[in-house]
């Protein structure tokens, strides 16, 4: 109890001591941290945007030519039972034809020439968003392509993939920049604490001299590097979560429309944050107490 | 208590100690002197782990120092106290603290190390400067905190390397009956030094560090 009032004196007698270079410290893991954070933000609402416009997004089935009344009503029934499906539209081919015809306007007259009707009758597919994924989309379009009385089955195939790309690009970038943040905390505490241990060598000597084990001389270091991540961290969370909170009030007084689209991250994130910053940092501390033996 | 046998050590091509051996028992209370050089801190530094032999049998108590394992180094330091020729003394803590490190290394309650500390302080009269910072101290005094941290734990080995260099003979005198005293409470003491009054007339045992080794050993 007394030996651990003394870790703690000491460590935050350091802070204290050399507070310019913690605040320092601190700062540069807030502000990586925040930059981290803002790029979840960012990510996160892009995602679920993302998510929300690709709901519209489903298959056509095109029917044959000579399919029957009692066929159609068959598929349909599939279809409605089918789990993967979500909303089923049929337009039937006399339907579409009077849908150009209005389109057309006067010069609907050139649908005349045709002597039967040339368009297919269809069935507009809306998937379940798990599907919303090139392969899973494309799976779904084949096994329905087999069913009797289907003759083709389009979906958005190129349109898919590049909003496949977009997310796995930003999931990948996001990977990518919290390892490099990860790292950048993990040195700037190194950096911070080898500081700290170098100039107080000769006080870890003398201690160790007077029968302290390594752990009695390391361990103020390591409560002093977890408070600096932890503080860090928690001053980002408070930063990015003031800002982000402010600026989607003003954005949606501008564009109330908006309101629907923008959405905070996870409260999960904010409480996190500060915990990633804390163990960053104490990884940092351990590695730049261990390093040096006397 | 003490144990060297043929003890060799060399720095970097400097040879220190060479075939240097000496015993001493449990509860003695000895002097080691000779020529400023001859490696009377060095042989003190081999006793308490700060520097290892390169050759030979060197033990304290039970604890074969030549085989000792590097974890178990500071458990056996908890055992000594040391009076550093050159004080080691933390300059960013009080006098008190200075003393009080040496007990919470031991991991001593915060009670006991405020009786003990206190006690020890007014020993070697600096009760008054406890909350003093050591940069404001003069040498005999430092030098008194030193001894005060060395003493304070009451360890079985006590290592004085030139404790009195920058007393008057009046606090030299007052230290001298420190380890006196602490030395019929059971700890073994060892006083390297050049003074010849601190042995002369004491009736102790006296090693004389020469070329290399003990060579002569009197009665003060
Ligand atoms: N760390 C070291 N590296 C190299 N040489 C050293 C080291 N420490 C001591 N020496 C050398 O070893 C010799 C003995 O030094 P030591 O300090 O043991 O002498 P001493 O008898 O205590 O002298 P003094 O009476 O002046 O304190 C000296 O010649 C010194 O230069
Ligand atoms: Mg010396």
């Amino acid at each position: 109890m007394n030996t651990l009032r003394y870790y703690f004196g000491t460590a935050f007698k350091s802070i204290w001591m050399e507070k310019w270079i913690n605040l320092l410290t601190i700062l540069s893991i807030c502000i990586g941290l925040s930059i981290l954070c803002s790029f979840l933000l960012i990510t996160f609402n892009i995602d679920s945007f993302m998510k929300r416009w690709t709901g519209n997004f489903g298959l056509v089935v095109y029917l044959d030519d000579n399919i029957t009344y009692e066929e159609t009503l068959n598929l349909e029934t599939q279809f409605n039972k089918d789990r993967d499906i979500l909303r089923v539209d049929y337009t039937s081919n006399v339907e579409a034809m009077d849908e150009i015809r209005i389109s057309l306007g006067e010069n609907a007259v050139i649908m005349d020439d045709f002597k039967e009707n040339p368009l297919p009758s269809i069935f507009e597919l809306q998937l379940v968003g798990e599907l919303l994924n090139q392969k899973a989309a494309r799976q779904k379009a084949e096994s329905i392509k087999n069913i009797s009385g289907v003759s083709d089955v389009q979906y958005g195939e190129k349109w898919l993939a590049s909003l496949n790309t977009i997310s796995d690009t930003m999931k990948m970038v996001a990977v990518f920049f919290a390892t490099a943040i990860f790292i950048s905390t993990i040195f700037t505490t190194y950096n911070t604490i080898k500081i700290f241990f170098y100039r107080r060598k000769e006080e870890i000597i003398t201690l160790k001299l007077l029968g302290a084990t390594n752990g009695f001389a390391r361990l103020p270091f390591l409560i002093e590097g977890l408070f600096v991540g932890m503080v860090g961290g928690t001053l980002s969370s408070a930063l990015v979560f003031t800002f982000s909170s402010l600026t989607s009030t003003r954005i949606v007084e501008f564009m109330p429309s908006l309101s629907v689209v923008l959405s905070p991250l996870p409260v999960q994130v904010y409480l996190i944050i500060p915990v990633i910053g804390a163990s960053m940092s104490l990884l940092g501390s351990l590695i730049a107490v261990g390093k040096i033996r006397y | 208590m003490i144990k060297l046998s043929k003890v060799e050590k060399t720095y970097e091509d400097a040879v220190v100690l060479k075939n240097c051996s000496m015993v001493m028992d449990r509860g003695e209370f000895a002097f080691i002197t000779g020529p400023s050089g001859a490696g009377k801190s060095t042989l003190l530094k081999l006793l308490y782990c700060s520097e290892q032999v390169d050759n030979g049998h060197i033990s304290v108590d039970e604890w074969i120092l030549n085989k000792l394992k590097k974890r178990t180094v500071p458990y056996f330091r908890r055992n000594i106290g040391v009076v550093f020729q050159d004080f080691k003394l933390l300059f960013n803590k009080s006098v008190f603290e200075n003393v009080a490190l040496t007990l919470r290394i031991h991991r001593m309650g915060a009670k006991e190390i405020m009786e003990r500390v206190k006690s020890i302080l007014k020993e070697v009269k600096l009760l008054h400067k406890s909350d003093i910072f050591p940069q404001y101290l003069s040498g005999g005094e430092q030098q008194r905190v030193v001894i005060a941290r060395a003493m304070v734990s009451q360890p079985m080995l006590l290592l004085a390397d030139e404790p009195t260099g920058n007393l008057d003979s009046d606090n030299a005198r007052t230290i001298m009956r420190l380890f006196r005293e602490i030395n019929t409470k059971g700890t073994t003491v060892l006083i390297a030094t050049h003074n010849e009054d601190l042995y002369y007339g004491s009736g102790r045992r006296v090693f004389f560090l020469n070329n290399n080794r003990i060579d002569k050993e009197i009665v003060g």
